[in-house]
């Protein structure tokens, strides 16, 4: 008797919790009917809003790609004073209130910043520009490859690289055959974690970068600025970006279930939280 | 099982203790940017949300426990009074717009005509927002908006957001109310708008169809429209709600 009374109480517990994460993203789909919000979307606000959405994400994710990887394998595979620190210094941002690393870019970039008068002598100035929605992006989601770069790193066995170098194989070469296809799939999830957290920026982005439309208007930005003009553009953008959130997390779990039957070890490492 | 019944308990009295904490006579009092200083002066024990006019009307419509709206312009309150969501509005106080420069003028602005410069980094607020359909009416008036318009590097979600942009030296000026330049006055210098281009800026206040505390939000539009509440609206360098003839 007990027992069914646990077993309901666990089933309700669930269903509770999954109506309650499933009925927003519902509610969005039903706002309108599939027809206006096609419709909807075919508006110059959120066109712009995609360009510059995929425009500065596509560049984040190329920066992050190139410097979050070597910085992630040498802190797998290296030892160093202040390892630990730069552990913690590259997941910082993925705990920082986006607020906050708004208010930190400003202090850093902006023209009255740290950096202020050395880019502006180098004719710089990155607040109200894309480059600024580029450097946001890249500033929030970038924790999120490099964590799960680090740790596809590590998850490479030493003993195929020492008997790659014993072959008289480069390091260069080992690591473009060896490490780099056995780290492949742990990368691939990462950067589709960090390309969708990217994707939703919005704090940091409308405090560095202002909002304009076909400038620095992100979808999300533009999500915000039509719920007061034009409640059914901002559902049917949250639509969209729901989708690809979707298609997003499906690739993952297709990365995942990938890597873990192409390599022996376990894929639970990677950390699959989008905080922020 | 009943470690359970436990937690489910403790949750559900959370629960009910948060929508209770609302029934102290305390009243929500949704207003424009601009009154972020001035209305704690006027009552100091009401709970404020400061926000864009026009973000605050969406949120009334979405059925957000407003008391009282508080708009930078007579439209939205005037629009939610016709859908039946507030009461009818009444004008409480007037404004004027500046244009703010930092105080170290990076672009060197002497007057609105220089706003037409190649280059200058202006920011305004978003197309909803009262201050910003009302910097709109200004370029309008002077025949400035093809000439100026293509200077725009932000359009923001409240006046406050675009003081702090001037404010913190990121732009080169920014359109807000008079009011709002005296609130950061050490950091700005203030370019005056002519009076002949200056649009209506008239604030309304109403009481939300939806507040479950009537009375006590009639009792507020009261003091703001009452002799204190209009002593300290003047004293921030807000006009007085009607205009004076002659």
């Amino acid at each position: 008797m007990r027992r069914v009374g646990l077993v309901l109480l666990l089933g309700l517990a669930t269903a509770v919790s999954l109506a309650f994460l499933l009925l927003p993203i519902v509610a969005l789909f039903v706002h309108t009917t599939p027809g206006r919000l096609i419709s909807q979307l075919s508006s110059d606000v959120v066109k712009d809003a995609f360009v510059v959405s995929l425009k500065t994400s596509l560049i984040a994710q190329l920066l992050i790609v190139g410097f979050g990887t070597p910085t992630a394998f040498v802190i797998a595979t290296r030892r160093f004073p202040g390892r630990s620190l730069a552990v913690t210094l590259v997941e910082l941002p993925l705990v920082l209130p986006p607020a906050v690393a708004g208010i930190g870019l400003l202090a850093a970039f902006g023209r009255m910043g740290l950096l202020g008068s050395e880019l502006s002598a180098l004719g710089i100035s990155l607040p109200f520009t894309q480059s600024a929605v580029v450097v946001a992006v890249t500033f929030v989601a970038s924790p999120l490859y490099v964590r799960a770069a680090i740790a596809a790193f590590e998850g490479v066995d030493p003993d195929l690289v020492a008997a790659s170098r014993t072959l008289g194989v480069s390091p260069t070469r080992t690591f473009f055959r060896v490490v780099l296809p056995l780290a492949r799939a742990g990368l691939a999830a990462g950067l589709a974690l960090s390309f969708a957290r990217g994707l939703g920026e919005f704090g940091a982005t409308i405090m560095f970068a202002g909002s304009l439309q076909a400038v620095t208007q992100t979808l999300p930005l533009a999500i915000y600025s039509q719920f007061d003009l034009d409640f059914d553009t901002a559902v049917a953008m949250g639509a969209v970006l729901v989708l690809v959130s979707i298609v997003l997390l499906v690739s993952l779990r297709l990365l995942l279930s990938w890597q873990s039957s192409s390599s022996t070890r376990s894929s639970s490492r990677f950390g699959l939280s989008t905080s922020g | 099982m009943r470690v359970c019944a436990a937690v489910v308990l403790v949750v559900i009295a959370l629960t009910a203790s948060a929508a209770n904490a609302s029934s102290s006579a305390q009243i929500t009092v949704y207003a424009a940017a601009s009154l972020t200083n001035v209305f704690p002066q006027i009552d100091g024990t009401q709970r404020y949300s400061f926000g864009g006019s026009n973000t605050l009307a969406a949120q009334i419509q979405q059925g957000a426990p407003a008391d009282v709206f508080a708009s930078a312009n007579m439209t939205l309150p005037q629009q939610l009074f016709e859908k039946n969501l507030c009461s009818k509005p009444v004008v409480f106080t007037r404004n004027r717009l500046v244009i703010v420069v930092p105080k170290s003028n990076p672009a060197k602005l002497s007057s609105i005509y220089d706003l037409r410069r190649k280059g200058v980094k202006l920011v305004i607020a978003g197309p909803g927002v009262p201050v910003g359909s009302y910097t709109l009416r200004v370029l309008k008036n002077m025949n400035l908006a093809a000439s100026v318009l293509p200077n725009v590097v932000s359009r923001e979600t409240d006046v406050r957001e675009v003081l702090a942009k001037v404010a913190l030296g990121e732009a080169d000026a920014g359109f807000v109310y008079s009011t709002d330049a005296r609130v950061d006055a050490a950091r700005l210098r203030v370019l005056k708008v002519p009076a002949w281009a200056q649009p209506k800026v008239q604030y309304g206040i109403c009481v939300v169809a939806g507040s479950t505390h009537k009375s006590d939000a009639q009792a507020f539009v009261k003091k703001v429209l009452g002799k204190a509440g209009q002593a300290r609206l003047r004293a921030a360098g807000f006009l007085s709600r009607v205009k004076k003839k002659g």
